[in-house]
């Protein structure tokens, strides 16, 4: 009947590990109000998005991450198709694509090293370099620049001590100027790793970023 | 219900469940009359159900408004291949944040929609392309097809009809072209995303060379509601050639911004006005873009005789495109925005044609140059033609889209960029 020869249940590569409770997702305390101060659960949980890439020799995927490529593997007509959900995969991982990354990748879905730099290079989610811990990206496309984006830009600056698309001398902030977020009628939508932050306004920007601190404070 | 700003003006067919995380649950779903269309739907045949949404007049609602029953009709009758189903769910034209909403806030209609989507076209595999950011939604739908699965919705031998389809969410990586329906196809394939030279059209050689149909969220979201109750009832809505509702994701200088649900041929000053609430800070108003910034941006005695469906924004210079309403008051800076927007499509655009390759950049260059007071009247002409040259003239509509804020802009607000450019004379002299 069905000519493809794959099964699929459901998004690529989820397994569930890393994501938020069955509460937490489905509760009725989640979302449901905006609220005006920046953080509250508007996007899934952190995911271990953020993670320096320590031992760059090491295999690949391993254990838990080796079954769900596998997974990903069953989801197309070709090994091509699971390249970006690979990506996504190492980027979790490692943390950023890195060139021997790529390499990687290559080989493990039997692709030209330079094909996978090109797909890598196109797409603005896979992070080339290394990113700190909490990558905040801010909206500043029209609807959210006309609502005072700007200066929440400079706000995580100041806070964060640092430049944009520079990295804190701590590794914890990297702070960049986004393209629309979807979320034009909260504005201004900050995305930090997974998670959306709406109707930030500048006065909000320290809570946030002391909020984040203490997160990986606690890592560590 | 709370959600975020309702109005009593609003017809919420899509939208009713804004707000209520209980809709997540299959459970409340199917409780609540979800997956009954699905189940019609199956025991008819699929041209059955392409006449229903036919006879509906459902429009897309991804920003071309082609109706969505004649481009089912399109697929090949004959299943020699397999065929796809794509649904679109890159949302990311600025000022457009109504799928996310639908996706996170009511997974099963999008899913339900899908299905019975596919079954018309005759496809096995639904593919949800869902943008890279949205890890929330990725993660609600995600969980929303494991459980349609459990459940005997999805899968093999479908609620006994003997009809097989898989359903896939694909996350993306961020780039907006490929909302760009080839653009797509070829990122599913995990290739770039770079949009095809047409034709063939997708409905001959689509996603991994089969035929394929590519849907955007809010137009899958509305068949389960028109396969249920039928076209008639759908086009109690709306105008003759826009019927139903539509979802409006108003933002900028606006009391009350958010998505609203309203017949189409509202009026956009009763939009602002009273369903929004008015201006910010009691300021006039100076600009709307009534469909996203892709389309050309019309002045507030425009707005005022605008309406919101696909013909009456068209009468008045614009477009409806996927109805991204971005309110602009007298504080705006016109050639600031305008230049935000056309960095925009610089950054996104994909780099294969050069009249959009090179003539984003420099229009966002020259832009620049006049928000920097060093600009000169020539610039403005300079703009015109360089635009001009960039409309009809690419593989996709990218191109054409950063024609219609920076042309609009330049005739109805020339005075603007005429004040930059004389400062910047002024203080040149001196
Ligand atoms: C540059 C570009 C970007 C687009 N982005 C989107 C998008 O983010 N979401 C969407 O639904 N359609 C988008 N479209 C329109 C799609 O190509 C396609 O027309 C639409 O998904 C068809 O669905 P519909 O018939 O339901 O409207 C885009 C088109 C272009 C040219
Ligand atoms: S018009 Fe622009 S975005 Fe579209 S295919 Fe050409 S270069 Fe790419
Ligand atoms: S413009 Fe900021 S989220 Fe769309």
């Amino acid at each position: 009947m069905s000519d493809v020869p794959f099964k699929n249940p459901g998004w690529a590569g989820n397994t569930g590990e890393f994501d938020l409770t069955e509460e937490e997702v489905r509760g009725d305390d989640f979302v449901g109000t905006r609220p005006l101060h920046g953080g509250h659960a508007s996007g899934a949980g952190t995911m271990p998005f953020m993670l320096p890439e320590t031992n760059p020799d090491a295999k690949l995927f391993e254990g838990e991450y080796q079954e769900r490529f596998d997974k990903i593997l069953t989801r197309y007509p070709d090994k091509q198709a699971a390249l970006l959900p690979t990506l996504a995969l190492t980027q979790e991982l490692r943390g950023y694509v890195s060139a021997a990354s790529m390499d990687r990748v290559a080989e493990l879905l039997g692709l030209s090293p330079a094909y996978v730099r090109g797909v890598t290079t196109f797409y603005t989610m896979y992070n080339k370099r290394p990113v700190g811990r909490h990558l905040v990206q801010v909206c500043t496309n029209i609807s959210c620049s006309l609502c005072g984006a700007d200066d929440v830009v400079e706000a995580f600056l100041r806070y964060t001590d640092t430049e944009l698309g520079e990295t804190s001398e701590d590794g914890n902030f990297t702070v960049i100027e986004a393209e629309c977020l979807a979320a034009c009628g909260f504005p201004t939508c900050v995305q930090i790793n997974s998670r959306y932050y709406e109707n930030v306004t500048p006065s909000e920007v320290p809570k946030i970023v002391e909020h984040l601190k203490a997160q990986t404070d606690g890592d560590s | 219900m709370a959600y975020p700003y309702v109005s009593d003006r609003e017809v919420r067919l899509l939208s009713t469940y804004f707000g209520d995380p209980k809709q997540r649950h299959i459970e409340t779903y199917v409780k609540r009359g979800g997956y009954s269309a699905l189940e019609k739907a199956l025991g008819m045949g699929p041209d059955d159900v392409v006449e229903i949404v036919k006879s509906s007049g459902l429009r897309g609602r991804g920003g071309a408004g082609f109706p969505t029953g004649v481009k089912w009709s399109f697929m090949p009758k004959e299943k020699k291949k397999a065929h796809y189903l794509l649904c679109n769910a890159d949302e990311s034209e600025p000022g457009t944040f109504k799928d996310r909403e639908l996706m996170r806030w009511d997974p099963h209609q999008l899913i339900e929609g899908c299905l019975i989507g596919a079954h018309a076209i005759r496809a096995q595999h639904v593919y949800i392309y869902c943008r890279g950011e949205f890890f929330e939604a990725n993660q609600v739908l995600a969980r929303a097809v494991e459980d349609a699965y459990a459940k005997g919705y999805i899968g093999e031998n479908i609620l006994d009809s003997g009809h097989d389809i898989e359903v896939t969410v694909h996350q993306g990586a961020g780039a907006y072209i490929c909302g760009e329906e080839t653009g797509m196809m070829n990122s599913l394939e995990g290739r770039r995303g770079e949009p095809r030279i047409k034709p063939p059209f997708p409905a001959a050689v689509g996603a991994f060379g089969k035929p394929s149909t590519i849907n955007n969220v809010e137009t899958l979201c509305a068949i389960p509601h028109i396969v249920k109750n039928g076209g008639e009832w759908y086009r109690q809505w709306g105008t003759e050639k826009s019927p139903g509702t539509k979802l409006f994701c108003v933002s900028g200088h606006v009391i009350k911004p958010g998505n609203y649900e309203l017949p189409l041929g509202f009026p956009l000053i009763e939009l602002i006005e009273d369903v929004c609430g008015g201006m910010k800070d009691g300021n006039a108003l100076k600009a709307v873009i009534p469909g996203g910034s892709s389309v050309p941006l019309i002045n507030a005695e425009e707005a005022r005789a605008c309406k919101l469906d696909y013909e009456g924004c068209v009468d008045v210079g614009t477009m409806l495109g996927c109805a991204s309403v971005i309110v602009m008051d007298e504080t705006t800076d016109i050639v600031k925005q305008v230049r935000r927007m056309v960095d925009f499509y610089a950054h996104e655009s994909c780099g294969l044609c050069t009249p959009c390759r090179e003539g984003t950049t420099w229009t966002a260059q020259i832009l620049r140059r006049i928000e920097n007071g060093k600009g000169t009247e020539d610039d403005l002409d300079t703009l015109m033609e360089m635009t001009q040259n960039m409309v009809g003239t690419t593989i996709c509509v990218l191109s054409d889209s950063v024609a219609a804020p920076v042309q609009s802009s330049i005739e109805k607000f020339r005075d603007e960029y005429l004040a930059l450019i004389r400062r910047g004379e002024r203080v040149g002299a001196a």
